[in-house]
């Protein structure tokens, strides 16, 4: 709980997290706005077949070795 | 034979100077006969942190010329009788210079010292090209700031491109207070986002500015920052120092107000 509140709500883990995204995306030449983009391009796709949850829907890509990761919840029949 | 070290950043004020100027003192008081060159051309500034600013008379761009003799040109600190300076031109430009001149001068500084720190310019120009030209070993300096940070990755990869790949970190200005209340990257944080070597982690400490005005590095009452300068220095001669850990000093008051 203290990793989180001192991590999360505190400038330092923004910054945190927006370097990471940033330098990530300009090493592999693809801009942070090209990152959204390609996200919503994956819901879109993805939407078509499946019924996700939206706003739960993570892109990363890790930086050694670079791997593009999609975290996708898929909402079943159970669920609704 | 010497080894060549570039002092790098990309992002102009965090400390590349100082840095060169602490750790090429430091190298020297250890018994390592060190020469500290400025590569910045046009905007001389090396010889006013050492305190030799009133001793040039020939520079960088007059042993290039071939205006002087080398040895004519390096100023020995009388106070550290194994430290030398280069200084740079103040009247040229960056474009004095080129690439493969700077590795001539690199190699013919290797024949007479230990290790030749090299003062790069900020930006990635020109005068980036010529500094780590003649390179062996580089080292970043970085504060914990986003736009310190974002240059640092754009010199590692500029680095890497040119084959210089023995690259090591140095975080600069470092605030424990903030650090604890989450408002600043801490050395971990840093250290993750830039995924290089780290050689050393200083806190932002009165006492450098105290030298720094004076044109006398290490000189003061052996502060957290001038400790940890004399550590880089014995990690660069291959020595395992453990890093301290940064931590605040915890006031009478705070001690008291302790909230878990």
């Amino acid at each position: 709980m203290k990793t989180f509140w001192h991590n999360k709500r505190r400038s330092a883990g923004f910054a945190r997290d927006r370097m990471k995204l940033l330098l990530i995306s300009e090493r592999i030449e693809c801009s942070p706005q090209m990152m959204k983009m390609l996200k919503s391009d994956l819901v879109h796709t993805v939407k078509k077949y499946v019924t996700i949850e939206e706003n739960k829907v993570k892109i990363q890509i890790s930086q050694e070795p670079p791997v593009l990761m999609a975290y996708i919840p898929v909402i079943t029949k159970k669920d609704r | 034979m010497g080894e060549v070290i570039v002092i790098t950043s990309g992002k102009g004020g965090v400390g590349k100077t100082t840095t060169v100027a602490n750790i090429g003192t430091g190298l020297a008081m250890m018994g390592k006969k060190t020469v500290v060159v400025d590569t910045d051309i046009g905007l001389r500034n090396l010889d006013v942190v050492l305190g030799l600013e009133n001793r040039i008379v020939y520079n960088l761009v007059d042993v290039i010329n071939g205006s002087c003799r080398l040895k004519q040109a390096l100023i020995k600190d009388k106070r550290h009788p194994e430290l030398y300076l280069l200084p740079s031109a103040q009247t040229k430009d960056k474009t004095a210079v080129s690439p493969e001149q700077m590795i001539k001068l690199t190699d013919d500084l290797r024949e007479d010292f230990d290790y030749i720190l090299l003062d790069c310019p900020a930006g990635i120009e020109q005068g980036f090209k010529n500094a780590i030209a003649g390179a062996d070993k580089a080292l970043v300096v970085t504060t914990p700031e986003v736009s310190a940070i974002r240059d640092a990755d754009r010199i590692i990869g500029l680095l890497e491109a040119n084959d210089l790949r023995d690259i090591h970190l140095i975080i600069n200005r470092l605030r424990p207070d903030m650090i604890a209340r989450g408002d600043m990257m801490s050395v971990d944080d840093v250290t993750e986002i830039l995924a290089v070597d780290l050689i050393g982690t200083l806190l932002d400490d009165e006492q450098i500015v105290v030298a720094t005005n004076q044109g006398e590095p290490l000189s003061g009452k052996n502060s957290q920052a001038e400790e940890e300068y004399r550590n880089i220095c014995r990690r660069l001669m291959g020595e395992e120092v453990p890093f301290v850990e940064i931590k605040q000093k915890k006031s009478v008051l705070s001690r008291l107000f302790k909230r878990h």
